[in-house]
């Protein structure tokens, strides 16, 4: 029996038919692990079945094992940071110290940790060019070994509140929680609310990395855009009112191209208010219900909603506290943020 | 010559004297050329600090100009006065009224070395009461600790100040990273973060090609220089040598990426 065990074996299939082929190269090449002539010899032209016994056999031949196909799972996901779905978490209470974790002892403490809480688990930690701390975990339990083919992704700016996760079970979450909680030197962590299949649009919108459109003095480009009209009164009004609501929506969403989110939901625990429904109004418990948008790009679609004239302006809190707040759920109660009378689903 | 009727020695030494005065003369002209050059040196540094005050001034005047009228015309000092005393002594921040005076919008620029940097802007709600509404500014800058440390509520003016201090100071830290690395390509970034609090840096000694790993702290936030060089070598004795000692406190006293063409110049490093 040969270095690369069943699940290595599967790991690798299951990677092979994930990459494209023309891509598949550029990915090999960074992984270091084949040598010069190794990677002459694969022939990006054949075919998905045939690139993978090529591979499973030099692997055999250089004694590869589990562990090091991991790691070329994780140049791939790295490159290509916005397939699955991304989950963002939030530190809070920094202890005085959290300003000055650095790499090196941030891995340390994190591997030492996690360990400490969990016998079996396998972790790889990689910096990547951004300054983004990437973070692989396989996790086993008490009775057995780390399972390479579930793995959770972890994504944290030093020196930032935000963690990016895929996927962890509620039984991992926990023991994570604590690890990151520990070694970022934060006292604790909660759900922040937001989550996308972009991974680089819900960075963006935390990182403030994308264009924000703020009141100022100076004549605003967005307003003589809209300038060139006819000299008709009427059409100037017009103008002038479809300018104002293009400013409002750019304040609210911001301006050029925006995170790609791909969905706001809002949970609903209010009370049903409609004066020609009695026995829906009358009713004691709150009304419950769940209203969601969704959009190839949430935010673009919500800006051209309000500068159009679809939604009304001002634009309505409730929408803009996706990118106020950097949230894509929120839980809507009759005490909670913002009059729950605002959200209308016949907004959009 | 006079000297001649009164003997050879006698000459001779009046020769001597003549020589010696001429060679002070000589090191009193190159005395001379050494402050001139120092006169003509301060004066370009007064020059720049003369420019930055100008800079500085205009931009407080573009605050004083443009706000200040349109602002006393429609809010009452009265009522805002943290936006009144904001505005009459307010340094480098532009400032406007939003939501007929219920909120101010404030834009915080940020330059170093005579460069504009990135202009960072803050939504402010005055009423009821002073309150963050909106902001650019990226999550590694202690936003809501500034706010509550330096009093925002009552002193609106500290906490811009604070600030836009570490703002400067991150800009120009990040500004000094872009410069490393466009113009140093010799020298290797090991590590730095979002903040640009921590730098490591590979340098290689020229002949001997040791490795030198150099680590420097930004501890201070609102410092564009570290607070700690640390150096480390394979070659135990280097960091102790007098070179590198000089080497490090240049580097806690001037911009990284102006040290290391010191350093370059003086042969210390490739």
């Amino acid at each position: 029996m040969g270095s690369m065990d069943n699940t290595a074996k599967r790991l690798l299939q299951r990677l092979v038919r994930r990459i494209p082929s023309q891509m598949l190269k550029t990915t090999l090449d960074k992984w270091s692990r084949l040598t010069a002539a190794q990677r002459q010899s694969m022939d990006y032209t054949e075919s998905k079945w045939a690139l993978t016994e090529k591979l499973l056999a030099i692997c055999e031949e250089n004694e590869l094992t589990v562990k090091h196909i991991a790691e070329l799972e994780m140049i791939h996901v790295i490159e290509n940071p916005n397939l699955g779905m991304w989950y963002v978490f939030q530190l809070m209470d920094p202890q005085d110290d959290a300003h000055s974790v650095e790499l090196t002892q941030f891995k340390e403490q994190f591997k030492s940790h996690l360990s400490e809480l969990i016998r079996h688990v396998s972790i790889k930690i990689k910096k990547h060019t951004d300054e983004a701390v990437w973070i692989r975990i396989a996790w086993g339990d008490t009775f057995s070994r780390p399972n390479h083919l579930k793995p959770t992704y972890v994504v944290h700016y030093l020196q930032t509140p935000y963690v990016f996760l895929t996927s962890p079970t509620s039984k991992q979450k926990p023991l994570l929680s604590q690890a990151l909680v520990l070694s970022t030197r934060y006292q604790a962590i909660k759900d922040a609310n937001l989550s996308g299949r972009k991974l680089t649009a819900i960075r963006d919108l935390l990182m403030k990395q994308y264009l924000q459109v703020f009141p100022t003095k100076f004549p605003s480009p967005l307003a003589e855009r809209n300038c060139v009209v006819s000299n008709l009164h009427i059409e100037k009004e017009q103008a002038g009112s479809a300018a104002n609501r293009h400013q409002m929506a750019c304040e609210a969403f911001g301006d050029g191209i925006l995170p790609q989110l791909q969905s706001a939901v809002y949970k609903l625990e209010t009370k049903f208010r409609d004066h020609t429904n009695k026995t829906m109004t009358e009713r004691d418990e709150p009304f419950k219900c769940v209203v969601k948008f969704a959009s190839t790009n949430l935010l673009e679609s919500l800006r051209h909603s309000a500068s159009s004239g679809v939604a009304s302006t001002p634009v309505t809190p409730l929408l803009s506290s996706v990118p106020l707040k950097g949230k894509n759920y929120f839980v809507i109660t009759d005490n909670g943020p913002g009059p729950s009378s605002q959200m209308k689903p016949s907004q959009k | 010559m006079c000297a001649l009727s009164e003997g050879v020695l006698s000459h001779l030494s009046l020769l001597e004297v003549q020589a010696r005065s001429r060679k002070s003369r000589l090191q009193q002209q190159s005395r001379v050329m050494e402050l001139k050059a120092k006169v003509e040196a301060l004066k370009t540094q007064r020059e720049q600090l003369k420019a930055q005050i100008q800079t500085h001034q205009v931009w407080g005047l573009m605050v004083a100009e443009c706000d200040f009228r349109s602002l006393l015309a429609c809010c009452n000092p009265l009522f805002f006065p943290a936006l009144f005393y904001l505005l009459i002594s307010s340094g480098g921040y532009d400032i406007i009224k939003t939501r007929k005076g219920k909120g101010a919008c404030v834009s915080i620029a940020t330059a170093y070395e005579d460069v504009f940097l990135d202009t960072f802007n803050l939504e402010i709600d005055l009423k009821p009461t002073v309150k963050i509404n909106r902001h650019n500014i990226p999550p590694f800058i202690p936003l809501n600790n500034l706010a509550e440390q330096n009093n925002m509520q009552t002193d609106l003016r500290v906490f811009l100040d604070t600030l836009s201090q570490h703002l400067n100071a991150f800009a120009g830290r990040k500004q000094q990273l872009k410069l490393v690395k466009e113009k140093h390509k010799s020298v290797e970034v090991m590590e730095s973060n979002v903040l640009c609090s921590l730098l490591v840096l590979l340098f290689t000694v020229p002949r001997e090609k040791t490795a030198v790993l150099c680590t420097l702290d930004y501890t201070d936030h609102t410092r564009c220089l570290p607070t700690r060089v640390h150096l480390e070598s394979e070659d135990k004795q280097l960091p102790d040598s007098p070179q590198w000692e000089k080497n490090c406190s240049l580097l806690m006293e001037t911009p990284v990426h102006k040290a290391l063409i010191t350093m370059k110049k003086m042969g210390s490093i490739v």
